[in-house]
């Protein structure tokens, strides 16, 4: 399969050095949807700037990003491009990476479930066969790396590039096993945004079950394992702030980095939810609502794991998406990664219910973004609330997508464990619904 | 006999008229004035203060009738309520109820309309500070013989005047203002009337000399409205106007009522506020002080067939011989900044680098990780 790879990768890099020549990189770099206040390339070369004149790059609210960024790029500034490359080239080989592992896992797991004969006959059409799955690792390096969302985050030189890559990583590293790399790159997702903290949850009980450590709070190794993986994330989070410090020698980037993600300063329009309601609401009751947003994100996470206790990487999939849609100043590359990990359940495709107007819906708001955009800010004629509207429809979509996809998933699990054809108990057929 | 005694009479009654004449002589400089001006401000806009422009129409009227010619009055409106589009009988601004007395007509001369009416703009015609461009009509052309009446209308608060509903002047920079004048010697004497909401807090901060000062309410009241008129929908007129109005209606430019008469305008009884005066900055006697002096340009005419020597005084100036010379002040700037040095300077360019602890402890840890994961037996491959 390296040739297959090797041409994608190819042919990835080849669609984005065109697009990096042609006019429209600095179009797309302006693009709200694409930057957000976090992201940007401009507020990058900016914060070297003010570095390069003496200033700390903290100074005013221009500069967002950590300082290992600003480290990495005060050497790389000049090959902006080809690091973005190699970052979104890097998170295609993670990912393919991963799902190759995660496949021979899913399918070794079949494999003993059917010796222990624990399907019911008549679910055999949901059993997954190797031949199906050969090319699933491939399209999913495909669907992150041809998606068009990529190909924009990538042109417009979006530091998201590089946490999709640190969080590809990561995944990888809790594929393969590895608890240290799994919680040295987790604590540098968490360190450039707050939000993968969530994935916490999920890499645990991957682990956790990869070394047969039973997922049970009353059992003391379960506590021992929790411990060692605080441990380890804590104390490289702990040494990569420390770091930080030792960089720039202050501690003004805490505020500007973590202040600025949690306290949603900035209201620029973006794909998210924050923005319109952050503009229009009262100063006495923003704090409030502000905790109630930024608890939304990391909600899902305590019933997600209980549901999903036997399928962590279904679980890491999901709480991507859920970070995605409600953090605080989301890009369509973070949508990127997510939808990156469908292939891996095409096999749902029976069970999903609607996958047509999901994705009519999204293929609509992504086309009408720039076009309310114009109305908007150039034409005059329409007003906020066009745009927001669409943003809502877009998240609406993307949740309904995700919900979809759970429901699939859920609903194939119940059949395998008894069986296709449902029946009550008086033999008439009967349907599943997801409460 | 009878041809002395009628002498006599005709010389005692020439003698007689020629002191009266040289007492209405002393008379006839004692207000100190020559000319009069009138400033005329009203600073609301929007139909609901339709009051506000009837108010200052009302005060231009009567001073108009009383003989201040256009010429000499600078009326601002802040809004044209004549022709405004709710107004039902247009090209009319009625002052009482039942449309008795419309104070617009075809000889108003508004000087300042609309959106001109700024605080900038007032404060520039007081002190005279317009551009060479300003026509005269805009102009306060006042000197140190002119007394001037400036009456201000409108939203206000304790130390402040709104002016159309974005900004607002300061009580202090009224003052200053005043100041300016004085220093500059555009008037001779001021009197100033405010019809506002807490219209005492204006004065409060004169410092000038010559300043005379009324207003419609104390600190902490309201000055109220007269009456709506269910016609036209909106209150015609504010309570302390129309009773100033009510007054002055019964001056003519012969009048001798004076500014004690002024101050019993609208008693809290009819104003529900209370009206305030200040006078201690003002030199003469409030009573001595007659309502023409400000309100009319009175001309004192006096026909008389005696004659007054007024030489002796114009002799009196020459004596006074011109000894000193004017000194010559040589004048010297600062030491320039030296600005082609700045400029021409550049900043020097220090690169910055990272720290040197940083980049070890980084990489330190990058290479601990490396092993951890990798195993150290591997170490020994590479040494």
């Amino acid at each position: 399969m390296a040739a297959p790879l090797t041409l994608l990768l190819i042919v990835a890099v080849t669609i984005r050095a065109a697009l990096y020549r042609s006019s429209l990189a600095d179009l797309i770099s302006e693009r709200v949807e694409v930057v957000s206040p976090l992201t940007a390339w401009k507020r990058v070369v900016e914060g070297l700037a003010l570095l390069d004149l003496g200033v700390s790059p903290y100074s005013g609210d221009v500069f967002h990003e950590t300082p290992l960024i600003i480290y990495f790029f005060h050497f790389l500034v000049d090959y902006a491009e080809i690091t973005f490359m190699l970052a979104d080239v890097i998170t295609a080989v993670a990912l393919y990476m991963t799902v190759k592992d995660y496949n021979k896992q899913v399918f070794r797991k079949q494999k003993y479930a059917l010796e222990a004969d624990r399907y019911p006959l008549d679910c055999l059409e949901l059993i997954r066969s190797p031949k199906e799955m050969y090319y699933i690792p491939l399209k999913v390096a495909m669907f992150y790396l041809l998606n068009p969302f990529t190909i924009l985050s990538c042109v417009a030189k979006s530091t998201c590039g590089l946490n999709n890559a640190v969080i590809a990583l990561f995944i990888l590293s809790t594929i393969k096993g590895n608890v240290l790399l799994s919680a040295v790159f987790l604590s540098l997702a968490t360190y450039q945004s707050i939000y993968p903290l969530t994935l916490c949850a999920a890499a645990l009980l991957y682990l956790m079950q990869r070394q047969y450590i039973p997922v049970n709070y009353r059992r003391a190794s379960f506590w021992w394992f929790i411990a060692q993986y605080a441990f380890m994330y804590l104390g490289s989070l702990f040494v990569i702030v420390c770091l930080s410090f030792f960089l720039l020698g202050s501690w003004d980037y805490l505020p500007s980095v973590y202040g600025f993600i949690l306290s949603v300063p900035d209201l620029t329009p973006n794909i998210g939810l924050f923005w319109y309601f952050f503009a229009e609401m009262f100063e006495h009751f923003r704090l409030f609502f502000l905790c109630v947003f930024q608890i939304n994100v990391f909600f899902y996470t305590i019933p997600l794991s209980i549901k999903l206790k036997e399928h962590p990487v279904f679980l890491i999939f999901m709480q991507l998406a859920v970070i995605s849609i409600f953090k605080s100043y989301p890009t369509v590359g973070d949508i990127a990664l997510y939808l990156a990990f469908l292939p891996v359940w095409s096999h749902l495709h029976r069970f999903l219910r609607n996958i047509f107007l999901v994705s009519c819906v999204l293929l609509a708001c992504s086309a009408l973004f720039p076009v309310l955009w114009h109305l908007w800010i150039y034409a005059g004629s329409a007003n906020s609330n066009f745009y927001y509207a669409i943003t809502l429809l877009f998240n609406v979509a993307q949740i309904l997508l995700v919900s979809d996809y759970f429901y699939a998933f859920l609903r194939r699990e119940h059949h395998l464990t008894y069986g296709l054809y449902l029946k009550r108990k008086d033999g008439s057929e009967a349907t599943l619904v997801l409460k | 006999m009878k041809i002395l005694t009628f002498f006599s009479l005709f010389s005692t009654f020439l003698s007689a008229n020629s002191i009266n004449v040289e007492e209405n002589a002393g008379q006839f400089f004692s207000s100190g004035h020559t000319n009069n001006w009138a400033v005329l401000v009203c600073t609301s806009r929007f139909w609901f203060n339709y009051r506000h422009v009837a108010n200052t129409l009302s005060v231009y009227r009567s001073v108009k009738r009383l003989g201040i010619p256009d010429s000499h009055i600078v009326l601002m409106l802040a809004d044209d309520m004549a022709c405004n589009h709710r107004n039902p009988k247009p090209a009319t601004v009625f002052s009482h109820k039942n449309m008795e007395l419309n104070v617009y007509g075809d000889d108003v001369e508004v000087d300042y309309r609309g959106y001109e009416v700024t605080v900038e703009n007032f404060l520039r015609v007081l002190t005279g500070r317009l551009p060479p461009s300003t026509p005269r009509s805009k102009r306060l052309l006042s000197d140190d013989r002119s007394n001037i009446l400036i009456y201000l209308t409108g939203h206000g608060g304790n130390g402040f005047l709104k002016f159309q509903d974005s900004e607002e002047i300061s009580n202090v920079e009224l003052a200053d203002a005043f100041e300016q004048m004085w220093q500059k010697r555009r008037y001779n004497e001021l009197l100033f009337i405010i019809d506002t909401c807490q219209g005492a807090s204006m004065y409060e901060r004169f410092y000038s000399p010559n300043l005379m000062a009324l207003a419609s309410s104390q600190v902490g009241e309201d000055s109220l409205s007269h009456q709506p008129d269910l016609a036209i929908g909106v209150h015609l007129m504010d309570r302390y106007t129309f009773y100033l109005l009510e007054f002055l209606e019964d001056i003519h430019p012969a009048s001798k009522a004076n500014m004690k008469d002024l101050f019993k305008v609208c008693p809290k009884s009819q104003c529900v506020s209370t009206p305030g005066h200040r006078t201690d900055l003002f030199l003469r006697d409030p009573g001595s002080a007659l309502i023409t002096d400000f309100f009319g340009s009175v001309r004192k005419v006096e026909i008389t067939m005696e004659t007054i020597n007024l030489t002796d005084l114009i002799k009196e100036a020459e004596q006074n011989p011109m000894n000193e010379k004017p000194q010559k002040v040589t004048y010297s700037y600062v030491d320039q900044l030296p600005v082609s040095e700045i400029i021409h300077q550049k900043p020097k360019q220090k690169d910055w680098h990272p720290p040197d602890g940083f980049i070890l402890g980084l990489w330190t840890l990058i290479l601990l990780v490396f092993f951890k994961t990798y195993g150290i037996k591997h170490l020994k491959h590479i040494f």
